[in-house]
C-alpha cells in the first residue's frame, strides 16, 4: 500500500539538496523508501542539484589531487558495514534505525522510546512505540517534528496515519495520538525540541521521556 | 543572481590534459547537437574496463565543482578537498552501479557528494541512503516521469534557465545554502509561505519541462 500522507514539496527538495540534517534526513529516507511519488519528486530535485553542481564555478584542487586519487584507487576499499535488516513487519529503513530499537527504554505504560540520533543542538531523533489501542500522553510541540510510521497505524483526531505515512507537526498542534487497535505502532520521529506535556499523566512521565 | 542563468549558457571548460580523450567521449549518441563531454560514457568506461583516462577526465571536471559545492555549504577548503577526493573515489568504486538510463552523470555524482557530506555530519559510516533508494533496487518509476535516458545537465540547465529570477534564486538557495527556509525567507525579506510557493512553482515548471521528455 502506498502512503497517503506526504511531506511538503519544500521538504523533499531539502532532502534532495542534502540540507536537512541527519535526523530529519532519516525520516524522509524512510518515507521515500515506500513512496514512489515522493521518490520521483526527489529524483527530479536531485537532477536539478546535479545540473547546478555541473555548472558551479570550480575551486581548484591541490596540484597532486589527481595523482593521490589514482594512487588510492589501487587500494581495495574498506569492507562496507554489515547491513542491519529492518524487522519484518516494519517498512524498510536505513540500518541505523533498526539498530536503534536495541536501545529502547520504557517511557510510559505501553510506550517505549529509543534514541537514534542526538543533535545537532536540541534536535532529537528517536523511535516511539505505542502498544495497540493505547495513546501517547497529551502533548504539544515546541518547534517542528517530522514523523514516519514504520509499523502499524495511529489515529490523530479524525485522521489515520498508517505504515509509511509522513506527518509534520508544529507548535499549533496539541494532540494525543492513539495506536489503532490492530497492532502496536512504531514511528520514527525527528523533533527540533522536546515535547511539552499537556496533562498530568504526561507531566508525570516527562522525566522518563527525555531522549 | 544572474549567475545562475549565464552559467548554463557557458559550456564547461575542457580539461586540457585529457582533451583528446574528451573529444573521444564527446558526442552523445542520442543527441547529435550536444557538444559537451559525455560524462555518462566515462563512468560506463570505468565500470566496463577500469578506464583511468576517463577517471582523470571526470576528476578534472567534477572534483573542483564538488569542492566548490561543499565550500558553499560551509565546509573548510581542506575538508572540502578531502570529501571531493572521496566522492570521486566513490565514483570509481561504484561505477558499475551507475545506470545512465536513470540519471545524468552530474546527478549521480551530486547524490554521492551529498550523501558523503551527510555521512560526515553523522561521523558514522553507513551506506548512502538516498542513493540506494534512487539508484538501487527501487521499483522503476512510470515511464512518463522518468527523465530521458542519458539526459545531460545542459538540458536540465536550459530548463532552469527558463525560471524567473525569483524562482531560480530560491532553487539555488535551497541547494547551496544550509539554512532552513525560514532563515532564507528572513534574508530575502519575504514571508515563509512565499519562499515555499516559489520553490513549489519552480519545481512544477521543471517537472513540466523535464518530466515528459520521452
Amino acid at each position: 500500500m502506498t502512503p497517503r500522507h506526504h511531506p511538503d514539496h519544500a521538504l523533499v527538495i531539502d532532502f534532495a539538496a542534502g540540507t536537512l540534517g541527519p535526523g530529519r534526513n532519516l525520516v524522509l529516507s524512510s518515507h521515500l523508501g515506500v513512496c514512489p511519488a515522493c521518490r520521483e519528486e526527489a529524483r527530479l530535485a536531485e537532477s536539478i542539484g546535479g545540473a547546478l553542481l555541473g555548472n558551479l564555478p570550480p575551486v581548484a584542487m591541490q596540484v597532486d589531487a589527481l595523482a593521490r586519487a589514482l594512487a588510492r584507487i589501487e587500494r581495495p576499499p574498506a569492507a562496507p558495514a554489515p547491513d542491519v535488516p529492518s524487522p519484518v513487519d516494519w517498512i524498510q529503513t536505513p540500518p541505523e534505525v533498526a539498530a536503534a530499537a536495541r536501545r529502547r527504554r520504557w517511557a510510559a505504560p505501553g510506550v517505549w522510546v529509543a534514541p537514534v540520533i542526538r543533535g545537532p543542538g536540541a534536535e532529537r531523533t528517536y523511535l516511539l512505540r505505542v502498544a495497540a489501542g493505547m495513546a501517547v500522553p497529551r502533548h504539544s510541540h515546541r518547534g517542528a517534528e517530522l514523523v514516519c510510521v514504520l509499523k502499524g497505524a495511529y489515529h490523530d483526531g479524525a485522521r489515520v496515519h498508517a505504515r509509511g505515512d509522513f506527518a509534520e507537526n508544529d507548535e499549533a498542534i496539541d494532540h494525543r495520538p492513539r495506536a489503532t487497535a490492530e497492532s502496536e505502532c512504531i514511528c520514527l520521529i525527528a523533533a527540533d525540541r522536546p515535547l511539552v506535556a499537556r496533562d498530568w499523566v504526561g507531566k508525570l512521565f516527562q522525566p522518563f521521556v527525555r531522549i | 543572481m544572474d549567475a545562475i542563468r549565464t552559467d548554463f549558457h557557458a559550456r564547461p571548460p575542457a580539461v586540457s590534459f585529457a582533451a583528446g580523450r574528451l573529444r573521444a567521449f564527446g558526442m552523445s549518441a542520442r543527441d547529435g547537437a550536444s557538444t559537451g563531454p559525455n560524462f555518462s560514457g566515462m563512468i560506463v568506461a570505468i565500470a566496463e574496463r577500469g578506464d583511468r583516462e576517463a577517471f582523470a577526465a571526470l576528476f578534472g571536471h567534477f572534483a573542483p565543482r564538488v569542492k566548490s559545492y561543499l565550500m558553499r555549504l560551509g565546509a573548510r577548503p581542506e575538508a572540502a578537498e578531502e570529501l571531493a577526493q572521496e566522492a570521486l573515489l566513490t565514483v570509481w568504486r561504484r561505477a558499475v552501479a551507475f545506470d545512465p538510463t536513470r540519471a545524468a552523470a552530474s546527478t549521480w555524482i551530486f547524490t554521492i557528494a551529498r550523501n558523503l557530506r551527510i555521512d560526515l555530519a553523522r561521523r558514522e559510516k553507513r551506506p548512502p541512503p538516498s542513493e540506494d533508494l534512487s539508484m538501487g533496487n527501487a521499483p522503476a518509476p512510470a515511464p512518463d516521469v522518468v527523465l530521458a535516458a542519458g539526459e545531460d545537465e545542459s538540458r536540465i540547465g536550459a530548463a532552469i534557465a527558463t525560471l524567473s529570477v525569483e524562482q531560480a534564486q530560491v532553487v539555488r538557495l535551497a541547494f547551496f545554502s544550509d539554512k532552513p527556509h525560514s532563515e532564507i525567507a528572513a534574508e530575502l525579506g519575504l514571508p515563509l509561505g512565499t519562499v515555499k510557493s516559489r520553490l513549489r512553482l519552480a519545481m512544477s515548471r521543471l517537472r513540466l519541462l523535464l518530466g515528459d521528455i520521452r
